[in-house]
């Protein structure tokens, strides 16, 4: 029995991806004109949510602003507002705030 | 009551509640000594100075631009993104590295929205102008969010309105400029100059009441 545990063990163990998925949001607060954290790693297949604490509008814009992309463009209005976006692919994933330039982030997609 | 006066008033008011510890600090039982322990003090200069400084020299950089002098622009111009860091890194020392890195780029903005608008009394360019101006009230906006996100005692509207003030004054410095009146340029920079001590005032005390351990006097 130990031994059979033990493979069934080992064999989870193996399987990191399945094993150590996490499915649940990652939060990044928008607070201070800064994306917190600015730079975060996920597993494909984990949402992000952006949520705006800040009273003035931000959004969260893929790409940079010399370089958009199509992915998303979310506006985000004043304190509570909030944006997710499930990211399936692994990659790595620059977004900035339009109205603020400086304001940049990047998610990490494993 | 007219609404100079009444925006006046607000920010005295403001003033008076940040001392006094309105946004939630303990009352002591002198809140207004605060102000003058060494390390508060310390603060309140350093701010009023490096905002009074910014107003000199942003009225430095604004002459010499519109009077061709292409070297002193340039060095006053410099001089200026000195100051801004300067700022920025007090803002750092109380906020954190995460603020200085977002409070240099928005401060720096409006200095670009300034240039534009002297660009544009050069040029004579009106569109240019009224966009200028434009841009810089919608960044009194964008600073009064920051402050107030930072310290939640400093009322968003109120940090505008201090600001939209400095915009003001020093867009009265820059017109009497660009109209060759320097007597009256230099009258209007001196009213645009004092106006930074009571921003400089107003952020100091309200930082000094959200912190009140880290600028408690050493006994």
């Amino acid at each position: 029995m130990r031994c059979l545990v033990g493979a069934g063990v080992v064999l989870v163990a193996a399987l990191p991806e399945f094993a150590m998925a996490d499915m649940a949001p990652r939060p990044v607060t928008i607070q201070t004109f800064q994306f917190q954290p600015a730079q975060i790693e996920i597993a494909a297949g984990t949402p992000v949510t952006w949520t705006n604490t800040d009273e003035i509008e931000h959004t969260v814009t893929s790409g940079t602003p010399e370089h958009r992309t199509p992915m998303f463009n979310a506006s985000l209005k004043g304190p509570g507002a909030a944006f997710s976006v499930t990211f399936s692919k692994p990659g790595t994933y620059v977004y900035f705030c339009d109205r603020h330039h400086f304001m940049q982030g990047q998610i990490t997609v494993k | 009551m007219s609404t100079r006066w009444q925006r006046v008033l607000s920010i005295a008011t403001l003033c008076a509640a940040v001392t006094m510890g309105f946004g939630g600090a303990a009352v002591t039982a002198a809140p207004m000594s605060g102000m003058t322990d060494a390390k508060a003090a310390g603060l309140r200069v350093t701010l009023d100075t490096l905002l009074q400084e910014h107003a000199y020299l942003a009225a430095m950089a604004t002459g010499a631009a519109l009077g061709g002098r292409q070297a002193d622009f340039k060095a006053a111009a410099g001089a200026l993104d000195q100051n801004s860091i300067a700022l920025s890194t007090t803002i750092g020392s109380v906020y954190g590295a995460g603020a200085e890195q977002a409070f240099l780029p928005l401060w720096r903005k409006h200095i670009g929205f300034i240039v534009d608008y002297t660009a544009g009394l050069a040029a004579k360019n009106k569109m240019q102008q009224d966009k200028a101006v434009s841009d810089l009230i919608g960044y009194t906006k964008d600073f009064g969010a920051f402050l107030h996100s930072a310290n939640p005692s400093l009322s968003a509207d109120a940090v505008a309105d201090l600001v939209k003030e400095h915009v003001l004054t020093l867009k009265v410095v820059i017109d009497e400029q660009a109209a060759g009146h320097p007597m009256a340029a230099s009258q209007a920079l001196r009213a645009a100059a004092a106006h930074m001590q009571m921003i400089g005032d107003t952020l100091a005390a309200a930082i000094v009441a959200q912190f009140p351990d880290k600028f408690a006097q050493l006994q």
